[in-house]
């Protein structure tokens, strides 16, 4: 099983780099073969939001950089990881950047989910997609937003399993592999 | 509450300048509040992240301004990446300052799919950065359906834009009068301007127009990615 983290910390925070090490550490001892993508060192445009990824080049981004291969992870992974500090309740900008070029992974064509329109798939198969959070201290406001985001998210992409959690960056690492390993679980629904 | 004299529009697309709905929205409600009185700036979020010498411009924009107006697209659920920059870059100005300039806060949010609450986690994400700024949430208006309309000025829009401009100028008046946006003006912004099930229906025939255009009809459900293992 593939599992890829999206690593959106900022520069310099370090809190992020070490917890997408015990994420990495984590999925290796659950039978995952990790990858992990540190957005911030990535080259990445932004989306132009030309939709040039839906009729020209259907299914691939016309930026030539690693945003192609990230989504190309994704798409090919049981299990996507947003981790990311919460930004105003949302993802930060480094996340976002990678986010936001996964759009080539959806069909244009729309379909109803629950009542409400999106798009359709262009893939077989979508990952489970679990948020992993990060706030200086409790905000329960944020911490809704960003749950709901990740279950908006999950929909728009079809993941067929999703989950959040938000830490605080005054836990230790006992005291975060204690919130992570019942959230990793998020994906055995599909692969037990 | 003092009424405001000055306004800046940030549009959060990243289409080139006139290509964008934001932009037509955004750009129609400065002309409204400008028929007010009000003194106006407009930034685009490409242009002013390109440089710190831009940031540092939209920055003094926002901080010598009444009303910071922002109009984005929505990209998956949430502002788009550079926008989120550059909230994040004013958050991190303003609480870097002692005693900031009381500014207001207004976001309007539009999207491809034609219901507008689609919107409304990003424009919770806009409430917050407003606490986070120090900025008063001055409100928000949420649009579906906003492909249609493009970088085309809402008086040229024809009947689409009849609803979208009658919120727009509630709007307007509102804000020029130091209060937020009225609950009216929201409800009828969020009104489609057309059934749901012939907005999807012409969306479908209009991807396919375009990929027949661009010489893809028969690769629009491609997979170029497929290497998928169970």
């Amino acid at each position: 099983m593939n599992a890829t983290i999206l690593n959106g910390g900022l520069a310099g925070d370090l809190f992020v780099d070490r917890l997408q090490d015990l994420l990495l550490a984590e999925l290796a001892t659950a039978g995952y073969q990790p990858a992990a993508w540190t957005l911030r060192e990535e080259k990445i445009a932004y989306c132009l939001g030309c939709f040039e990824c839906w009729t020209k080049t259907p299914g691939l981004c016309r930026i030539d950089d690693a945003g192609r291969l990230v989504s190309a992870s994704v798409i090919n992974s049981h299990l996507v990881i947003y981790l990311s500090p919460v930004t105003f309740g949302g993802y930060s900008s480094e996340l976002k950047k990678a986010v936001d070029r996964s759009i080539c992974l959806l069909s244009p064509f729309f379909t109803h989910v629950d009542g409400e329109v999106h798009h359709q798939r262009r893939y077989d198969r979508y990952p489970a997609l679990l948020g992993v959070g990060i706030l200086p201290h409790r905000h329960v406001e944020q911490e809704q937003i960003f749950s709901t985001l990740i279950s908006r998210n999950a929909i728009n992409m079809h993941s067929p399993q999703h989950a959040s959690v938000v830490v605080t960056r005054d836990l230790d690492e006992p005291a975060l592999q204690a919130v992570l390993r019942p959230a990793l679980s998020v994906q055995e629904a599909i692969h037990p | 509450m003092n009424t405001p004299q000055t306004a800046t529009l940030l549009i959060g697309s990243a289409k080139p300048i006139g290509d964008s709905t934001s932009e037509a929205l955004g750009g129609y409600l400065m002309q409204r509040l400008a028929d007010y009185g009000l003194t106006g700036e407009t930034h685009h979020v490409a242009r002013a992240m390109r440089s710190e010498a831009r940031t540092a411009g939209l920055l003094a924009a926002v901080d010598r301004s009444d009303l910071f107006v922002l109009a984005f697209p929505l990209y998956v659920d949430s502002l788009p990446y550079l926008t989120v920059q550059a909230l994040e870059r004013i958050a991190a100005h303003r609480q870097a300052q002692e005693n900031a300039r009381p500014v207001r806060f207004v976001a309007i949010a539009n999207c491809g799919f034609p219901e507008a609450h689609h919107n409304d986690t990003a424009l919770a994400i806009c409430r917050q950065f407003a606490a986070a700024a120090g900025l008063e949430w001055a409100g928000g208006l949420s649009m579906g359906a906003g492909t249609p309309f493009g970088g085309k000025p809402l008086e040229e829009a024809g009947g689409m834009a009849r609803g979208v401009i009658a919120a727009l100028d509630l709007t307007a008046t509102a804000l020029a009068k130091g209060d937020t946006v009225p609950d009216e003006a929201v409800a009828i912004m969020a009104k489609p301007f057309m059934p749901i099930r012939g907005y999807t229906l012409m969306g479908g025939m209009g991807w396919r127009m375009e990929g027949w255009r661009n010489g893809v009809y028969r690769q629009l459900r491609a997979r170029p990615f497929a290497n998928q293992s169970d």
